[in-house]
């Protein structure tokens, strides 16, 4: 029971790190219609601002400083680089933002070198918050919480109640006749897209200290940040939540309770083979949860796709 | 864009290549077996001409990619089909052909290895067969997503089904078992190049005569306009099907050749820097034109092993140089070339040529000054303490003293500088080049 | 008696609660010209996705040949020899005119799926675009990209590709949108040209091309059909007159 609710945090802090990555990826693809290969890269680029800047005046300067930087460079990747690229088509846009991946990758070895940076934990906050049966519940895991949700009911608020957030909407839709009305759609773009980067900044400056500052990073948890929106479905903030808690509890109990295939398949009736080294399944057999936690995402995603095409949130394709 | 095409050349009508309207023609290429006679030619001699073992490792690793490229681009050039993951279709193919090599040897089995790719072929072809059932539905970004999952997936089994994927460190064999085809055991690199350059031209034909095809054809069209084409009677979701097989079909073999060159395949074979790196080929040598990826192949393995042999920063160059191909050229190195077409016709290439001089060197001087600052502010950054020498084009230097970087400085901004005052002139001389008639 | 080319039995369709399409019922007959006009937002365009399902229908049936289409996909009900053109113009645009031409023309010639043979070396698949191509009087623009040809040749490739098949029901969405007078006298005579013999409905704007062509017009308001009949008919009709026809020949006017 114990164990469950330790399980139940962590697989929270990782799901709503997702988040933070996912909401702004998918309020840019609902907006410009592209995916942007490159959202991990600019989570990257904050934990590793953050561990810049936290050398010289700390964490918290960092924490404030990084994602501004972030989102400002963002924005000046959507002013000079997607939307010149617009003009090719779709796929050249998602060509172009998988080029910026590599690049932003390999700038970020070039600058930080291809060790992973000793960015942690600030001292305020390195301390056990409480202990659930014996599993200490670092203070960090819950500032983590806190910044996430703050941020989700930011986000939330922002795009509801505000007039700006109902701009945003309705240039989603109709970005033309918002246009006409007098907005400046570009900028709102670009905007947007700043906003959506700085957003992955921010879970960059948080995740650096726990999941490592490394030029890997972004590499790790991109793909599972596209699988998070495809799940949920492309275009929606809603779908982006809960795929992510989702993904995050998904693996989070995998990995901490060890299911073996074997036990599965003699539960449903299926005998053991008695010569396993010689048998072409053996590797079927052998399979535990923890080992393939890491790709249960991937599988859940190609089911959703062929099963229910527009994720668990999305209106239909366009 | 041009498609090629061939005619009955008593139902051609004449192409007056001063109007500009007709200049599309001029573009295009007919069905000659020119190109395809010299290639072969030039693929037997390569031998002769480089005869190291370096040399014909890289020629080897070249043709292959020249391969994967090419059924790369029957999804994104010919089917508009973004793929995420295609290195598991050569993979697998590749690993499929390990198997039967490592059976081959365990059993004694007579086996014929230039057959071998065929079998790969088969393999990527009958995955691409299930995958595409479901993922050819659509062709954007569904497309696309379900590639780079399926990739994910099939590249972390790699690390879980040891049996067929043989765990981290891979599955080896040893081509030399097979049935000596008339003689020759493939022990020496030469008799693989060869086995290699064979199936290059076979498959690159095929290639080629398959975008001929009808189906060839409409994948072109569904590409284009996929609603239009359901209205001509054909379903896009089976045309895309269709242009997925073959490009499975085509990636295994060049799985299988890579499995009897290298003997080895891990998980890099699969994983998505591999099928990362396939998209970038591909689009640096153009997805417009047949050729482009063969140039790409050519031009990326070259840049590969001579710039990383010269710097260690050397991927950091290629994402520069891809982005900004993206970004500029969205033709790649072919559209580079076919641009020229036009011009070439009307005769005018010869008043290209000095513009071109007078703005590209520089052009090129500065970009070099440009990395010689980015190697000098790597050096001076990461090098080991008290080592603060450094050797950059043939020139070796002090990177912590001022000199040298007021230098670079210079070079970089007087050569782009200069490039930039003479861009209008070379912009002028292209305008002139591509207009018919006499100077006004 | 044979079945009527195109039948339409109780046609409904809604958009969430907006009806657009309010019980259509509507019999053309073979080789008969038939247009159909209405104001804007009458549903034309919307009744013509609705027979080449492009959208699912709400209610009714539409039957080819006496068959009925419930439940085929686009490229099934073109197989059967029902063929349109698009309001917007809806072609391969990066493909030359010669190529659009002849991808039309694959299905209807039965090379299907085929992968063994080559374009090239079908003289029939060849001469058959040339000679549409000069049906349709761009036998100069022929290795053209698509994309590049001017608006009025766009829609005349447009209306080359839709008969290129050999479909026997054309239906036409505006063909003569956006055109100048002259364009349009060129299309008009190339659409006559074209569908000799053959069963054409067409939704236009333009009352002269309207009346120059039909056999028989429908006037569609607000998702019904209010009349259908010849052209002198439907001219004299005063419900026509009173829900469409008159403000439209003022305006042409």
């Amino acid at each position: 029971m114990e164990l469950i609710l330790v399980n139940l945090i962590d697989g929270l802090v990782t799901g709503l790190l997702l988040f933070m990555l996912s909401a702004g990826l998918t309020l840019i693809f609902s907006m410009m219609g592209v995916l942007n290969f490159a959202h991990a890269s600019f989570y990257m680029l904050g934990a590793y601002f953050a561990y810049s800047i936290s050398l010289a005046i700390g964490f918290w300067m960092g924490l404030l400083i990084a994602p501004l930087i972030v989102g400002l460079a963002g924005a000046g990747v959507e002013r000079y680089g997607l939307r010149r690229v617009h003009q090719y088509g779709h796929v050249p846009e998602l060509i172009f933002t998988f080029g910026l991946a590599l690049l932003i990758e390999e700038v970020v070895q070039f600058i930080w070198g291809k060790n992973q940076m000793p960015y942690s934990v600030p001292e305020v906050l390195n301390f056990t918050a409480f202990s659930i049966a014996g599993n200490s519940i670092p203070a960090y895991k819950i500032f983590m919480i806190f910044i996430s949700i703050s941020i989700f009911i930011g986000l939330l608020y922002i795009l509801t109640k505000t007039r700006v957030g109902m701009i945003i909407q309705a240039a989603l839709s109709y970005p033309r006749t918002v246009e006409a009305l007098g907005h400046n759609v570009p900028l709102i773009f670009m905007g947007v897209f700043g906003v959506g980067t700085a957003l992955a900044g921010v879970a960059g400056v948080i995740a650096g200290p726990v999941l490592g500052t490394f030029p890997g990073m972004a590499f790790v948890l991109g793909s599972i940040v596209f699988v998070t929106i495809v799940i949920g479905g492309l275009g929606s903030l809603w779908g982006a939540l809960v795929a992510s808690l989702l993904i995050g509890w998904i693996t989070t109990f995998a990995k901490s309770y060890n299911i073996a295939m074997s036990d599965i398949l003699n539960g449903i009736g299926i005998a053991t083979p008695e010569n396993m080294s010689d048998n072409p399944f053996r590797d079927l057999w052998t399979i535990t949860s923890p080992q393939i936690a890491d790709i249960l995402p991937y599988i859940l995603m190609v089911l959703i796709l062929i099963f229910r095409p527009a994720g668990l949130f999305g209106k239909r394709e366009s | 864009m041009t498609d090629e095409m061939t005619k009955d050349p008593k139902q051609q009508i004449t192409t007056d290549p001063s109007k500009p309207s007709e200049r599309m023609r001029a573009g295009s290429m007919t069905i000659t077996l020119g190109p395809w006679i010299i290639a072969g030619i030039a693929l037997m001699l390569m031998p002769f001409i480089f005869t190291s073992n370096s040399a014909l490792t890289i020629m080897n690793q070249m043709w292959i990619t020249v391969i994967f490229a090419l059924a790369y681009n029957m999804l994104l050039g010919q089917g508009g089909m973004l793929s995420f993951g295609h290195a598991v279709y050569m993979g697998l193919g590749g690993f499929f052909c390990m198997h039967i090599m490592n059976y081959v040897e365990d059993y004694g089995v007579a086996f014929p290895l230039p057959l071998l790719p065929l079998f790969g072929g088969l393999f990527g072809m009958g995955f691409a067969m299930l995958i595409g059932s479901f993922s050819t539905s659509g062709a954007g970004t569904r497309f696309a997503m379900i590639s780079l999952g399926v990739g994910e997936l099939i590249a972390a089994c790699s690390v879980i089904i040891v049996a067929f994927f043989g765990g981290e460190e891979g599955i080896s064999g040893d081509r030399t078992y097979g049935l000596p085809f008339f003689g020759v055991e493939f022990l020496k690199q030469i008799e693989v190049y060869y086995l290699i350059s064979f199936w290059l031209m076979l498959s690159a034909a095929l290639m080629y005569l398959f975008s001929r095809t009808p189906v060839g054809r409409m994948a072109n069209a569904v590409r284009d306009n996929p609603e239009r084409a359901q209205f001509l009677g054909y379903s896009a979701r089976w045309v895309r099907f269709y242009s997925f097989c073959a490009s499975g079909f085509f990636c295994g073999i060049a799985g299988g050749l890579f499995a009897i060159s290298y003997e080895i395949l891990t998980e890099e074979n699969l994983n998505a820097a591999s099928s990362g790196v396939i998209l970038l080929v591909t689009f640096l040598g153009g997805v417009g034109f047949f050729f482009g990826p063969i140039i790409g192949a050519i031009a990326f393995t070259l840049l590969q092993t001579v710039l990383s042999l010269q710097t260690e920063l050397w991927s950091i160059y290629a994402g520069a140089l891809f982005l900004a191909t993206v970004m500029f050229f969205p033709g790649g190195l072919a559209g580079l070339l076919m641009m020229h077409v036009p011009a070439f016709k009307l005769g005018k290439m010869s008043g290209l040529v000095v513009p071109y001089f007078k703005t590209l060197i520089p052009a090129a001087i500065g970009v070099l000054g440009i990395c010689a600052l980015i190697e000098m502010t790597f050096h001076f950054r990461h090098g080991a303490t008290g080592d603060n020498e450094m050797t950059l084009f043939w020139t070796t230097f002090d990177s912590h003293s001022v000199l040298p970087w007021i230098i670079a400085i210079a070079v970089a901004a007087i050569g782009i500088g200069i490039a930039k005052m003479t861009a209008p002139e070379m912009k002028e001389a292209w305008d002139e080049a591509n207009t018919a008639g006499g100077t006004s | 008696m044979s079945a009527p080319a195109l039948e339409l039995k109780g046609l409904k369709k809604s958009f969430g609660k907006a009806e657009i399409i309010r019980g259509i019922d509507l019999s053309i007959g073979k080789a008969e010209r038939h247009a159909i006009i209405g104001p804007n937002g009458a549903g034309k365009s919307t009744l013509f996705n609705l027979i080449t399902a492009r959208f699912p229908p709400t209610a009714g049936t539409v039957k080819l040949h006496g068959e009925d289409l419930a439940g085929l996909e686009p490229y099934q009900i073109n197989r059967k020899g029902l063929s349109r053109s698009f309001q917007i113009t809806n072609i391969f645009p990066k493909m030359s005119v010669f190529e659009n031409v002849r991808c039309a023309l694959l299905w209807a010639q039965g090379y299907k799926y085929s992968f063994w043979n080559l374009v090239s070396r079908s003289r029939q698949l060849n001469e058959g675009a040339d000679a549409i191509l000069e049906q349709i009087n761009l036998l100069e623009r022929r290795d053209l990209a698509a994309g590049l040809l001017s608006y009025a040749e766009q829609r005349a490739l447009e209306i080359g590709i839709t008969i290129a098949g050999g479909a026997d029901v054309i239906m036409l969405d505006e063909p003569t949108a956006g055109m100048s007078h002259s364009e349009t006298d060129y299309i008009t005579d190339l659409i006559l040209k074209v569908t000799a013999g053959k069963t054409l409905i067409m939704v236009e704007h333009d009352m002269g091309v309207v009346f120059g062509l039909a056999d028989r017009i429908s006037v569609l308001v607000y998702g019904e059909i209010i009349a259908t009949n010849t052209p002198e008919l439907v001219r004299a009709d005063p419900k026509v007159q009173e829900a469409y026809l008159g403000a439209a020949l003022e305006a042409e006017h």
